[in-house]
């Protein structure tokens, strides 16, 4: 995903993409970052127990913790809620 | 409150899709216009000698043509502007198609999150837009008039005008019918842009929210 987000929904983006283990490059791909700011928010992530540095033989990856399951949750609720009330004019 | 969600997103998404898609019709057919009566303007320049006795006014050919030239400007700078929107509009808009109505949780949120994103991007674009349409809406109404005017003589006393019968019926509802939609374009965006600023200030109040979640900020 591409275009102007906030520091949560990259958060988001990531943290769902993780579900499974991914490479640090299809992250970059993937939420459209560049290497320095991935690193900061896969750091901050993995420091609050969102992610995980998984290894399977001679891959490693990384995976969203069932922690980030909350956040997640929050976060999908707040932006659904954006959607409760018609927009206050006829379509 | 996901299938609420769904469905009014759905609606939104596909009347912004429908305003868009009006817009670049009308854009394209306000370029066509703006054209066309720029050549008028220029063949119609000399008086008519068929009507004696009224003063042609000498301007009047050289205004029309300068209003359609802004027309013209206008309509070019109209389509530009939402050709950019319709993109990002469309492939949201396929997404959501593709997905159907078992959409995950997940997925709906990627989309408001992607349809938020987009409107981020094209704030300024579109509140461009909203100016384009309205002026666009005005210059058309006033290029009616003036091209259907055949003489228009001014005096101490008042004015005299002449109108074209064949040239004012269809020039009036071509440029009716641009105005128009220029005008109802403007409201629908501005009414869109009005609601999306709104959720975008909703997001900023909630944010406080994934702040504490995300131990950034003490309860």
């Amino acid at each position: 995903m591409s275009g102007r987000r906030t520091v949560y929904e990259i958060y988001w983006e990531i943290l769902i993409y993780c579900k499974s283990p991914r490479s640090f490059t299809s992250i970059i791909n993937r939420c459209d970052l560049n290497s320095k700011n991935a690193q900061e928010y896969l750091e901050f992530l993995t420091g609050k127990g969102y992610i995980s540095l998984v290894t399977d033989g001679e891959k490693s990856g990384y995976q969203s913790t069932p922690a980030a399951g909350e956040y997640i949750e929050l976060f999908s609720s707040l932006y659904q809620k954006l959607f409760d009330k018609t927009p206050g004019f006829r379509l | 409150m996901m299938t609420n969600a769904l469905s009014l997103f759905k609606t939104e998404i596909r009347h912004f899709f429908l305003i868009s898609l009006l817009n670049l019709v009308f854009a394209a057919i306000a370029i066509a216009i703006g054209v066309q009566y720029m050549v008028t303007a220029i063949l119609a320049q000399a008086p008519d000698p068929f009507i004696p006795g009224f003063l042609v006014i000498p301007g009047l050919r050289v205004f029309t043509g300068a209003v359609a030239l802004i027309c013209f400007g206008l309509g070019i700078s109209w389509i530009l502007t939402t050709v950019r929107i319709f993109e990002g509009i469309v492939t949201i808009k396929d997404d959501l198609d593709n997905d159907g109505d078992t959409i995950a949780d997940e997925r709906l949120t990627c989309l408001i999150v992607r349809m938020l994103a987009h409107y981020r991007d094209n704030r300024r674009t579109i509140r461009t837009m909203i100016l384009v349409c309205t002026l666009g809406g005005i210059c058309f109404f006033v290029l009616g008039i003036a091209n259907s005017l055949k003489v228009l003589t001014l005096s101490s006393g008042g004015f005299a005008f002449t109108l074209d019968n064949l040239l004012l019926i269809p020039a009036m509802l071509l440029t009716l019918s641009i105005s128009l939609a220029s005008l109802l374009s403007s409201y629908y965006f501005s009414r869109f842009a009005d609601v999306w600023e709104r959720r975008l200030r909703e997001i900023g109040d909630s944010e406080c929210a994934l702040k504490q979640k995300l131990g950034l900020e003490e309860a």
